[in-house]
């Protein structure tokens, strides 16, 4: 694959994080969708022999950095997510999207507990309603990730 | 999208040896300071990033500086140097006060202060971890700035720097569920630690015995003890005080001076190390 698809993808991941840190008011922020994670469910479903676990790790350390937590935390929860898609998506691919958005919901589910789950063994305070705000919305965007991803892909003519 | 590749499934092995460095990466990462530079390396890698999202809140100040009628601008002008003046002014008696200090600690034989130096810095918009207190400025290692510096806005300390890069830093509030600082009432010299608990406007002190000379409207400053803060800057006042019963310690609420959710700029101080003496 080339280095140009190589770049569109990389340049995907870079539109994650920088979402992931835009400044957003206080009462939203909870809302915010873990992009990064939506980005690599679609890049490891559409080209899994690219992108897999090594790629959920660098980009989980990426977003360790910028946003501050403990080294591993999120590329924990990321590579979590990304095995389980890796040995489900074929079953998935196939179903509608807004199936898809159910399976996807479950997914950045799980990655919030790992994340949650060390923010509590470090003694920081867990949120409880918050909990679900982030996934939910990550399930109700995810058709259009889907769509604007695929678009992408194939106009860069990944494969 | 293709067949599967039989190679892409991601191995159980290999997920599982991932797993387990991010586990002992999370340990060392707590424990120690070995990954410091590493998570410097990247935040610098990252900066550009920082500040594109910045930049709409960079672009917006500037434009409504920039728009700002010329008669306003005279009026603040103005206010400023009226400001400035009574600054001064009071500036001469502290220098006085100071020098006496300084003669009378030389009397006692005990070290002479140095007045701290001061980095002026920037907050950059950019959004941490929201269960966190993280702000992130715009001075690193090439401006000297260091891990361990408190950083103050002009009411009081917001926190202390705890990452650094070369052009930027991470700061921790005072009010991070993490952070306690060392404090000490000002009325009657006692000594205390204030926890932050998440919330912006309120500091925890906590352990205090329900015989200490407290009171509400008290003002805290840094203790200066632990070495981490440098003594006598503001940190809060107290808001309440509410007895427990059950353990005999009082449990206090206190409100921080400094303007944690507003305040774009700030001081990062650079302590001077106080001489032997004489």
């Amino acid at each position: 694959m080339s280095q140009l698809r190589y770049f569109v993808i990389f340049l995907s991941l870079l539109t994650g994080l920088i979402l992931m840190i835009m400044p957003l008011p206080e009462t939203v922020q909870i809302y915010r969708p873990h992009w990064v994670a939506l980005m690599l469910i679609y890049w490891s479903m559409a080209i899994p022999e690219r992108i897999g676990l090594w790629f959920a790790f660098f980009s989980g350390i990426m977003v360790d950095v910028s946003q501050g937590t403990l080294l591993g935390q999120h590329t924990l929860a990321l590579i979590i997510i990304v095995y389980i898609n890796l040995n489900f998506y074929q079953r998935i691919r196939v179903m509608s999207l807004a199936q898809q958005a159910m399976y996807v919901f479950g997914l950045l589910v799980m990655g919030q507990v790992v994340i949650v789950w060390v923010e509590g063994i470090m003694g920081r305070p867990i949120p409880i309603l918050a909990f679900f705000a982030a996934p939910f919305v990550g399930m109700m965007i995810w058709p259009w990730i889907f769509v604007i991803l695929r678009d992408i892909r194939r106009k860069a003519r990944i494969n | 999208m293709k067949q599967l590749h039989p190679r892409a499934r991601g191995t159980p092995i290999r997920a599982l040896f991932l797993m387990g460095l991010s586990i002992a990466l999370m340990f060392v990462d707590q424990r120690f300071n070995h990954l410091e530079v590493v998570r410097s390396n990247i935040s610098l890698a990252l900066s550009p990033l920082r500040y594109l999202v910045s930049l709409p809140a960079i672009t917006g100040n500037w434009a409504s500086d920039w728009l700002t009628a010329q008669t306003e601008l005279l009026e603040e002008n103005l206010a400023l140097e009226a400001e400035d003046r009574i600054i001064n002014a009071r500036l001469q008696k502290m220098q006085v006060l100071q020098a006496e200090n300084t003669r009378l600690r030389s009397l006692l034989g005990s070290s002479r202060r140095v007045a701290d130096q001061v980095i002026v810095a920037e907050l950059l918009s950019v959004d941490q971890n929201p269960y966190r207190q993280l702000i992130e400025i715009n001075k690193g290692t090439i401006d000297g700035v260091t891990i361990g510096q408190a950083v103050i806005d002009e009411f009081g300390i917001m926190g202390q720097v705890i990452h650094v890069n070369r052009y930027t830093a991470t700061t921790i509030l005072i009010s991070d569920p993490e952070h306690a600082i060392p404090v000490q009432f000002i009325r009657s010299g006692t000594r205390s630690i204030a926890f932050g608990n998440g919330n912006t406007d309120q500091l925890e002190l906590r352990y205090l015995p329900a015989t200490a000379d407290i009171m509400v409207d008290d003002e805290l400053v840094t203790s200066g003890l632990g070495g981490r803060f440098p003594a006598d800057y503001p940190v809060a006042t107290v808001t309440s005080i509410t007895a427990d019963l059950t353990r005999g310690f009082v449990s206090v609420l206190a409100k921080p001076l400094a303007r944690l959710d507003s305040s774009r700029e700030v001081l990062v101080i650079k302590p001077e190390n106080s001489t032997a003496p004489e």
